[in-house]
């Protein structure tokens, strides 16, 4: 899958300077220091395993879009057709943490899944982290259990 | 695979059910068994179970036409490779398991079926083979596959889809079976004994590395990491030709400690 490389701006009366923050590149959202605003988010995380126990993956990787970073996924497998996960994405200069829950669907090699994603909290530039119902969607390679994962949505910072 | 005799042996030892019928009414009987290899908490393992039909007079058992095996709690599918590939319904049927890819592969297991015309001894089918099929609802489908050619003709051709389960079990294996013609236009067989397996017991898949094909054992679904008071449960449901219903259950028992 080609990696999405896009920033998508939120325009709004409220976060209309965030928002001009965000559409230059080198204005990141640290740029507006604390201050909250929104944030579209458009993510895609590569990831392989790194250690497994019970019914959970443990899986690192690089994510790429609008928050780029290293990204950790703990995949809970939770019945035959059903998975919930945290998701910790470190991009520069703070953290994003995120719960999912998506339906498991496994044929052959490939099992997807599909769900929704609330994003709790955050630290760093993006203390204010907050979102729900964002999209979680993903693949898991089930020969090496390796996950890409694409999460897509709106959010606070 | 094992043979008629211990597989008598093996299934005097089992928990029988009997399905409630009416006064004077024939009753179907059913017996389960199941076993882990390895049995070890937590470890990825080869599901084995085969189950014994009969009527409460020892006959054969009208046609078999569904049968939900129910397993225990905890079954760990989160790392096993097993079912890498699909195998097409069609293709198994037109070129046998030569046709499927051998990443599709399951297990395997033998059958003993009965035609109603039968000496009551049964006709053993010796091999049968279990692969990985489409799955339209997202599920593992098991597709069950012997070719019986004398002296009885038996083309045993289903499939199983395994769910999601509640309470003490986690999952089930449920199976729809066709009605099996003893010869063509013929009365259909029965089935009395089935034994297989679902592990990567004797199987061998393939991933490329490097370029070159290299051969590995996949990992079976993983025995929970705890085991319930008195074993882990199997119960299985079986439903006849003729609207009867026969149920079994059993255990596993719980393996020692390691030390």
């Amino acid at each position: 899958m080609p990696l999405i490389r896009r920033r998508v701006c939120v325009l709004s009366a409220v976060s209309a300077l965030v928002a001009v923050a965000l559409a230059c590149p080198a204005s990141s959202p640290a740029a507006t220091g604390r201050a909250s605003g929104g944030l579209s988010l458009s993510d895609t995380g590569r990831l392989h395993l790194t250690s497994h126990h019970s019914f959970t993956l443990n899986e690192a990787g690089s994510a790429s879009g609008t928050l780029s970073g290293t990204i950790y996924i703990h995949l809970n497998v939770v019945s035959t057709n059903r998975v919930t996960a945290e998701v910790n994405l470190y991009p520069r200069g703070g953290s994003v943490t995120g719960y999912a829950s998506a339906s498991y669907r496994s044929s052959g090699g490939v099992a997807t899944f599909t769900g929704t994603m609330s994003v709790t909290r955050g630290t760093g530039r993006y203390e204010h982290a907050h979102g729900s119902g964002l999209s979680f969607t993903g693949t898991i390679e089930r020969v090496n259990d390796a996950i890409t994962v694409h999460v897509s949505g709106g959010m606070t910072t | 695979m094992p043979g008629r005799l211990a597989i008598s042996v093996l299934c005097a030892a089992l928990v029988v059910a009997v399905a409630p019928a009416g006064a004077g009414a024939v009753t179907e009987r059913a017996s389960l068994q199941a076993s882990f290899s390895p049995d070890r908490l937590g470890t990825p393992t080869t599901i084995g179970f085969g189950f014994h039909l009969a009527t409460s007079e020892g006959a054969a058992p009208p046609p078999l036409t569904s049968m939900d095996l129910r397993m225990p709690a905890g079954m760990n599918y989160t790392t096993t490779t097993l079912g890498l590939a699909i195998c097409q319904p069609a293709v198994l049927l037109a070129h046998g398991l030569a046709g499927c890819p051998p990443n599709s592969r399951l297990g395997y297991g033998s059958a003993v079926v009965e035609v109603p015309f039968g000496t009551g001894d049964g006709h053993e089918i010796p091999e049968i083979q279990a692969v990985s099929g489409p799955s339209p609802n997202g599920n593992l489908v098991v597709l069950f596959y012997a070719n019986g050619e004398t002296p009885v003709y038996a083309q045993l051709d289903f499939s199983g889809e395994v769910l999601p389960d509640s309470g003490a079990f986690g999952s089930q294996l449920s199976t729809s079976v066709p009605l099996v013609p003893s010869v063509p236009g013929g009365p259909d067989v029965s089935i009395v004994n089935v034994q297989a397996t679902i592990g990567p017991s004797h199987l061998t898949y393939y991933k490329h590395v490097h370029g070159r094909l290299v051969p590995f054992h996949p990992r079976g679904v993983a025995v929970p990491e705890r085991c319930p008071r008195g074993g882990f449960p199997f119960a299985a449901e079986f439903t006849f030709q003729d609207g009867t219903s026969a149920s079994a259950q059993t255990t596993v028992p719980c393996p020692p400690h390691r030390r």
